[in-house]
């Protein structure tokens, strides 16, 4: 990555929709340079790609929570959960913005958002009920809702 | 990069304190969602493939997109980098319990720390959560001993996130309050 990369991720963090025109004019290089450039970022996997950063509050969801899962070992003692089908099977439920699996006290982590405490119960009972769960601990919060996914894909 | 997050969490603290805790919901309709819906897979996305989408002018969707932006739906576009690229290799999350009188304390001990990219006071398991991305274990560990170190931190629970963190922004579920217009 050089001067030129930089100041394109720059550009683009602060507003994803800045005209490649503009960042090139401010480089003093071709919009075509750009364009190649913020292709080239993107297949090396440097920018993931982008997105709308949407305040969860405004739109009805008042707290985020997280939930700490634990995997039970074993199936009836012989084959063993697939984790990955788990976390599969999480992240495709509504309102889970992010999930991974986790090296620590439990086997996976997942953070939602969620409307209000009936709404917490709702989603932690459709985590609690995929087979393979056998445990979670669940915290939530309404101070900050921000959802800023940059930080959170790897 | 940390520091715009933090400028963010500065920007809607005022926010709240502005509205005095009482919130005014936004309406949304199927043409506010199909914008939201587009640009979360694409922030570039074309105005005028969206607009042929939905039947309307191009006018019509840019206007839409200023209001969300304007109303504070849309907090803007940006881009998901991708930290192993800058050099982190580590994200890992901690769950913190911490004397209930302290709890504010520790959370500004904890935002001084420039790891820490998030942390907030929970209900639930933890008083705290806070997620560090950082360059590798040794400095995920020293992140620790920095935490444990304060003394109204009474347990520290580490979880270090391995798989590629997967990501769905567009769970985001819509269509529920779309019904309330």
């Amino acid at each position: 990555m050089d001067k030129i990369d930089l100041c394109i991720i720059e550009a683009l963090t602060n507003d994803a929709r800045t005209p490649f025109r503009q960042i090139a004019a401010s480089l003093n290089v071709s919009p075509d340079t750009i364009i190649d450039r913020y292709n080239a970022l993107q297949e090396k996997g440097i920018v993931r790609g982008s997105t709308i950063v949407l305040n969860p509050k405004e739109i009805g969801y008042n707290a985020m929570a997280v939930f700490m899962i634990d995997i039970s070992p074993t199936e009836d003692g012989k084959t063993q959960f697939d984790s990955f089908a788990i976390l599969e099977t999480i992240i495709k439920m509504k309102n889970i913005i992010v999930a991974s699996k986790t090296v620590g006290d439990h086997d996976l982590m997942a953070i939602g958002v969620v409307r209000d405490f009936q709404h917490l119960v709702v989603v932690r009972d459709d985590i609690a009920a995929i087979p393979g769960v056998k445990d979670m601990e669940v915290s939530f919060w309404s101070e900050i809702t921000e959802l800023s996914p940059k930080y959170f894909v790897i | 990069m940390w520091v715009l997050w933090k400028q963010l969490l500065i920007y809607q603290k005022e926010q709240t304190n502005q509205s005095g805790g009482i919130r005014i919901q936004a309406k949304l309709d199927q043409i506010d969602i199909a914008i939201i819906r587009a640009l979360q897979k694409d922030a570039r996305a074309s105005f005028v493939a969206i607009a042929k989408s939905c039947h309307v002018s191009v006018d019509t969707i840019s206007k839409r997109f200023k209001k969300l932006k304007n109303t504070g739906v849309a907090r803007g576009t940006t881009v998901l980098l991708n930290p192993k690229s800058f050099g982190c290799d580590c994200v890992a999350s901690f769950g913190i319990r911490s004397d209930f009188s302290h709890i504010q304390e520790v959370l500004e001990f904890l935002r001084k720390i420039p790891d820490i990219v998030f942390s907030t006071q929970t209900m639930g398991r933890h008083s705290i959560i806070a997620i560090a991305i950082v360059k590798n274990v040794a400095k995920l560990n020293q992140v620790r001993e920095v935490i444990k170190g304060h003394s109204m931190v009474r347990e520290i629970i580490t979880s270090i996130w391995v798989s590629d963190i997967l990501l769905c922004p567009s769970n985001f579920d819509l269509q529920t309050i779309a019904g309330d217009v």
